[in-house]
């Protein structure tokens, strides 16, 4: 779980940071603080399904799913354990 | 007819009382409430100071406030500002200070977000945001104050006229401040009429408005709306982000009429999943601000094969001057999308270096005359004079034209191509962005000794914005120091995502950046 969530947090600080903003909590909303914007979104998108092997469908690219860090990891983990996939190996 | 804008809402408001006139947040407002509210609201104002001509600023995120502000400040005689919540502190700073902003209609956290020291010309506030037990003071009148006021009718014996300023639109200025658009209400009805006409807009129509309140775009969504008795639904901010949700919300509320930048398009049918949803009802989709890229043209008007596509075209300064109806049969065949011929009440033509108007196949300069061209800029007489000319080819009478700096190419047939910028104006995701903005925001970092901004085109966004820097020896400067000095300056749109640092940048031979080159390198 902790591995998700390193590798989520790091993704997101390095959009933050393109956007001028030095630290990002795990809680707080990165879709209304303007943290990420419609590109990074899916920038994300490939990250999480680079990383974890996982399929992402337009359809589960919502705020529900990527509102917070805890949110992405959430959604990731979820569909991990769906797919049945080990953590952290992702194709 | 018309000649003032809040004319628009008297008479649609006597029509259709009950119809619904804007849904923001999940709420719907009544015609009938926003001319009574609009009209509280301008009573308040003048009670607290706000004489003709003073202007006013619109700062919080879009709700049905924000349409009864804009019309509560028109129905005071006032100029409206509407301010991006989403834009710095500077910056608002700036815009405020420069037009001399004498009050907010504003939310208490936005307000505690800005200096007061650096708003000085704010004498108070209007709060939108409801808070338990908050009284009226000096300086802030809580939103239920409006209770207080006259619903029957504005405040009279103003002697408004069409000329008188409607609203100010800040946009990128290339020497690193804002300019502020002067506005008419005849500048503004100007397009609203030739819309009204062109697009048949009628009550029951749903126009979204996807577009910022300080972005033209939003003219035709608010004023139109309002002009046939129609609705205006104001894309929630989840819907702005995520396309999916974005075209959910399109086909829930039977969206009518939608108006934006490609970009936004784009991302609609790369990743809504429009052909999941049923969008019957929509039957005009209108986009300028960008040039859009055939293919994906093509992909929405195989969609949607009942809708009416328009380029329009138009700096902030004349709203759109032109326009084109695409023609789906020609589509598969075309390369780019004119952007078309004169809208009515507006003559276009181009000039080469020569001063000669262009015959077809000839590239000139865009230049605009008709009651749509700003009288100007806010307090910038220097840059209004270079922008908005004595009109040299009509010597009979005083009047003023406009030069686009944009080069366009006259086809055959009477419509324009455009060509490209004269100077180093780019568009991004719709933006209008002047480079050197940024370049000013970059070199004012101690550490930056020289920088130079280029564009690097891109299908999706138009452009990407890349910052080529030379430092002083010795700094230990990072792209994200940059970009952390650059969000307090500018709007994240404008942040350059690429940064690239190098020892020196290139010159020409006479001794200025090369900026060709830099922009041609990879």
């Amino acid at each position: 779980m902790e591995e998700i969530k390193e590798k989520v947090r790091e993704f997101v600080l390095d959009a933050a940071q393109r956007k001028g903003l030095d630290s990002v909590t795990d809680e707080e909303s990165l879709t209304e603080n303007g943290v990420i914007d419609s590109l990074a979104i899916f920038r994300l998108v490939s990250f999480l399904e680079d990383n974890f092997g996982i399929r992402i469908a337009d359809e589960e690219i919502v705020n529900e799913n990527f509102r917070s860090v805890n949110a992405i990891e959430t959604f990731v983990a979820d569909k991990l354990s769906k797919k049945g996939s080990p953590v952290g190996r992702g194709q | 007819m018309a000649y003032l804008l809040h004319q628009l809402l008297s008479t649609s408001a006597s029509k259709y009382p009950n119809h619904t006139a804007v849904w923001a947040r999940e709420q719907g407002l009544s015609y009938g409430e926003l001319d009574e509210r609009s009209n509280q609201l301008a009573h308040l104002l003048r009670r607290r100071g706000i004489q003709k001509g003073d202007r006013v600023g619109i700062y919080f995120p879009k709700a049905v406030e924000s349409v009864i502000s804009m019309f509560g400040v028109l129905k005071a005689g006032g100029v409206y500002v509407p301010l991006d919540p989403q834009q710095p502190a500077q910056r608002i700073q700036y815009i405020i200070d420069n037009c001399a902003i004498k009050a907010l209609v504003t939310t208490r956290e936005k307000l505690r977000g800005l200096d007061p020291a650096a708003i000085a010309t704010v004498k108070f506030s209007v709060f939108t945001d409801r808070m338990n037990g908050a009284g009226t003071t000096a300086t802030g009148a809580p939103w239920e104050e409006l209770a207080g006021f006259p619903t029957e009718g504005g405040p009279e014996d103003l002697q408004s006229t069409t000329l008188d300023l409607a609203y100010i639109l800040y946009t990128s200025g290339s020497t690193g401040r804002p300019k502020g658009v002067m506005l008419s209400h005849q500048n503004a009805l100007t397009f609203v009429d030739w819309c009204a006409k062109t697009f048949q807009i009628q009550a029951e129509d749903r126009l979204s408005n996807h577009a910022p309140l300080h972005f033209d775009l939003s003219v035709f969504d608010v004023y139109n709306a309002i002009e046939a008795g129609a609705t205006v639904y104001m894309v929630p901010d989840d819907a702005m982000l995520f396309p999916a949700t974005l075209a959910k919300f399109i086909a829930s509320k039977g969206i009518s009429a939608w108006y934006s930048v490609p970009s936004a398009l784009v991302h609609l049918i790369l990743h809504g999943n429009l052909k999941e949803h049923n969008l019957e009802r929509m039957r005009l989709l209108l986009f300028a601000g960008e040039i859009f890229p055939v293919k994906y043209l093509g992909q929405i008007a195989e969609l949607l094969p009942k809708v009416e596509l328009y380029n329009l075209y138009g700096p902030t300064e004349t709203n759109v001057c032109t326009y084109y109806r695409v023609d789906r049969t020609k589509l598969p065949s075309m390369e780019k999308i004119p952007i078309g011929r004169a809208c009515a009440n507006t003559e276009v033509f181009a000039v080469d270096e020569k001063d000669q108007f262009i015959l077809p196949g000839q590239t000139g300069e865009l230049y605009v005359r008709g009651p749509s061209v700003t009288c100007g800029y806010w307090a910038d007489a220097e840059k209004t004079r270079k922008m908005v000319l004595p009109n040299r080819f009509q010597p009979h009478y005083e009047e003023k034209m406009y030069r686009t700096g944009d080069l366009v190419v006259l086809r055959e047939d009477g419509d324009y191509d455009f060509v490209g910028r004269r100077d180093s104006q780019i568009k991004s995701r719709g933006y209008r962005i002047e480079l050197g903005e940024i370049e000013a925001a970059l070199l004012s970092h101690p550490e930056v000794k020289e920088v130079a901004v280029v564009a690097v085109p891109d299908d999706e966004v138009s452009n990407r914005i890349k910052a080529i820097v030379a430092t002083h020896s010795g700094a230990t400067l990072t792209a994200s120091h940059l970009q952390q000095h650059c969000a307090q300056r500018v709007p994240r749109y404008m942040i350059p995502e690429l940064i690239e640092f190098r020892e020196s940048l290139p010159k020409t031979t006479t001794g200025k950046l090369d900026r060709v080159l830099l922009a041609s390198e990879r």
